[in-house]
């Protein structure tokens, strides 16, 4: 049972007092356990291949998949664990991918970065997803199947050429497709100041997508804000963009991270974990972590092995 | 039976294959209302519409990539390059995407898409309107790259190309296009990629050859026969990747001596890659050591010096001579 209908089952219940907040703690905390727990295995000297962890921004990836129906296609970049674990809750052929196990969800031909699930794409290439995205939710539309296809993006992919290419397009044939921006200010090393001209909301706007922006401390207004855009497209049937402020609290990948204590300090504050942890009952909060646990313990056994 | 040139017989194949699947959609720069640049696409949008027909803006990268996600979704997308020169801005899809998914899902997923273009030069053009870059293309692991020679073999192997469950480029050699006509079957015929074809049958030298040089091939051969009575086996390509080793090494075991006639430039071209696969299979039955003709490793010259830059009977004939008289 994923996350999505243990929300639906817990409200046929009648139990409604928190019900949501509660999975939604428990989707962010899953996917923050399984990236701290990523880069310990990194330090460690026990895994390899690459990983581009989203510690921070993993209340993007669950507000968005709430909306979302099997139907509908998500297509994800290199930082897209949580977005494929929001999507699937597949934990272990995750793990197992990233280990370059047989038994992962790639047969361990992927890596951190390259999934591949039924409705499920990410690349490691910065933008060269966007028109595939585009693409397919063409042809979501050719078919009449009314699926919509979500694109998750960075800022630092903004200054890639072909995402506008793909706005383009997307707004000419009225693409049901919705551009994420998750803004954590960042392309690898090198602040969005430095390497964007002019204004990102308008970058969208200036093709014709509405865009909305969100600030993203707050996981509950973000699960708003993903709420009206994925709303806005199923509805209209053409393109939309969703900016959302976020903050990468860990390197870009493994031990590359440049930004002074004191940044990441101020970046903790805007964390929206805590704050919903805050939210909930410390019995339920430590029962949905303890859980979160266990399955990351057994998926790590599960995934042992040579690597 | 009906006589036509290339043009008219991919254009054949692409309302063959529109009509047999409605998940075929033809799209790029100019192919719609305007019937595209060569003509290629003519009659297209009047009979099947804008839905399936569908006039891009001016931009490859995004061209290709909207195709290979519209290929990952079910549809069956023949993405046109106005002239192959204007193609390196989608080379990243190319690589990045085409032929990795099939590798990524154990085959799972594919990128069933072709790529239309044209290239080659004899048309007094300019650089980017000229060259052959179909060494680039094959040099992507998972990607075919399918050259006809003729009207016969461009809408046969056009047709398997867009029923093939992957990415193929179709390089069209674009001197060809108006050059010549041949008899064009009624029923439409599937030619298998990667199968090279025996054109002429010889006993003395073994000419393989692709595009449009086989045209200068099959005249440099008679010429040859002609002069010093000798019998020119001669194989045409058709498919870059994957390379028909088979059909070439029978035919050099046979003749004891091969020339290459390629239009591309010779360094880490395809003539390079057939003598290797020679040397391996075959070496002890080489006669001479294998000829090639290509063009030179600059940039393609304006028309002015295109006779100079590009290869042609004379210099097939003079290969030809030099293997003979080893």
């Amino acid at each position: 049972m994923d996350w999505r209908e243990r929300v639906a089952a817990e409200g046929s219940r009648g139990d409604r007092t928190g019900h949501f907040e509660r999975e939604f703690y428990r989707g962010i905390y899953l996917i923050r356990r399984l990236e701290e727990t990523l880069l310990e295995l990194f330090a460690a000297g026990r895994l390899s291949g690459t990983t581009h962890t989203c510690l921070g921004q993993e209340a993007n990836a669950v507000a968005v998949a709430f909306h979302l129906t099997d139907a509908d296609v998500v297509v994800s970049n290199h930082r897209c664990h949580g977005h494929y674990l929001a999507r699937t809750g597949d934990l272990e052929g995750l793990l197992a991918e990233i280990r370059g196990l047989e038994r992962g969800l790639c047969s361990g031909k992927g890596g951190s970065q390259h999934l591949c699930a039924p409705n499920f794409y990410t690349n490691g290439i910065q933008g060269g997803i966007v028109p595939l995205a585009t693409g397919m939710a063409l042809a979501e539309k050719q078919r009449g199947s009314g699926a919509i296809v979500t694109v998750f993006i960075g800022d630092g992919t903004l200054g890639q050429g072909v995402v506008y290419e793909s706005f383009n397009i997307a707004a000419l044939w009225a693409a049901p497709l919705l551009v994420v921006v998750e803004a954590n200010g960042w392309a690898q090393s090198t602040p969005t100041p430095r390497a964007m001209a002019g204004s990102m909301r308008q970058r969208l706007e200036a093709f014709g997508l509405p865009c909305g922006m969100v600030e993203g401390t707050d996981a509950l207004e973000i699960h708003r804000a993903a709420g009206a855009a994925v709303g806005q497209v199923r509805e209209t049937g053409r393109p939309a963009g969703l900016i959302i402020r976020t903050q990468r609290l860990g390197p870009h990948s493994k031990g590359d991270d440049s930004r002074s204590p004191e940044e990441l300090e101020t970046l903790r504050e805007r964390d929206p974990l805590p704050r919903l942890a805050a939210s909930l009952d410390p019995e339920q909060r430590r029962a949905i972590e303890a859980e979160c646990e266990r399955r990351l313990a057994a998926a790590l056994t599960a995934t042992e092995g040579p690597l | 039976m009906a006589r036509m040139n290339m043009v008219q017989a991919i254009n054949l194949a692409l309302h063959e294959e529109m009509k047999r699947d409605e998940n075929v959609i033809v799209m790029g720069q100019d192919v719609g209302v305007n019937e595209g640049v060569f003509r290629v696409t003519a009659g297209l949008y009047k009979e099947f519409g804008e839905r399936r027909v569908i006039d891009t803006p001016l931009a490859e990268s995004g061209i290709l990539g909207t195709a290979v996600g519209m290929a990952l979704a079910g549809l069956r997308p023949v993405a046109e390059m106005q002239f192959s020169g204007f193609s390196y801005l989608m080379m990243g899809h190319l690589e990045g995407h085409c032929s990795r998914y099939r590798s990524r899902t154990h085959g799972h997923l594919t990128v069933p898409l072709v790529v239309r273009m044209p290239y080659g030069g004899g048309v007094r053009a300019l650089e980017h309107h000229s060259e052959s870059r179909e060494a680039m293309f094959a040099h992507i692991p998972g990607i075919k790259v399918v050259i006809p020679s003729g009207p016969r073999n461009a809408r046969a192997l056009l047709t398997a190309a867009i029923r093939d469950a992957d990415t193929v480029v179709f390089m069209e050699p674009k001197r060809s296009y108006r050059a010549f006509r041949e008899e064009v079957p009624e029923e439409s015929e599937v030619w298998p990629i990667g199968k090279a074809r025996v054109v002429q049958e010889g006993t003395d030298l073994t000419l393989v050859s692709w595009g449009a040089m086989l045209r200068m091939a099959l005249e440099a051969a008679g010429e040859a026969h002609a002069r010093r009575g000798v019998s020119v086996e001669i194989i045409d390509l058709l498919s870059i990747s994957p390379m028909d080793t088979e059909t070439i090494l029978d035919s050099v075991k046979k003749t004891g001596r091969c020339v290459i006639a390629q239009e591309a430039p010779l360094r880490l071209g395809p003539a390079s890659e057939i003598i290797a696969r020679i040397n391996d299979k075959a070496l002890l039955y080489l006669e001479a050591p294998v000829g090639r003709v290509g063009s030179y490793d600059v940039v393609t010259p304006y028309f002015g010096r295109e006779q100079a830059y590009f290869p042609g009977v004379d210099s097939v004939r003079r290969a030809i001579d030099e293997t003979l008289d080893f």
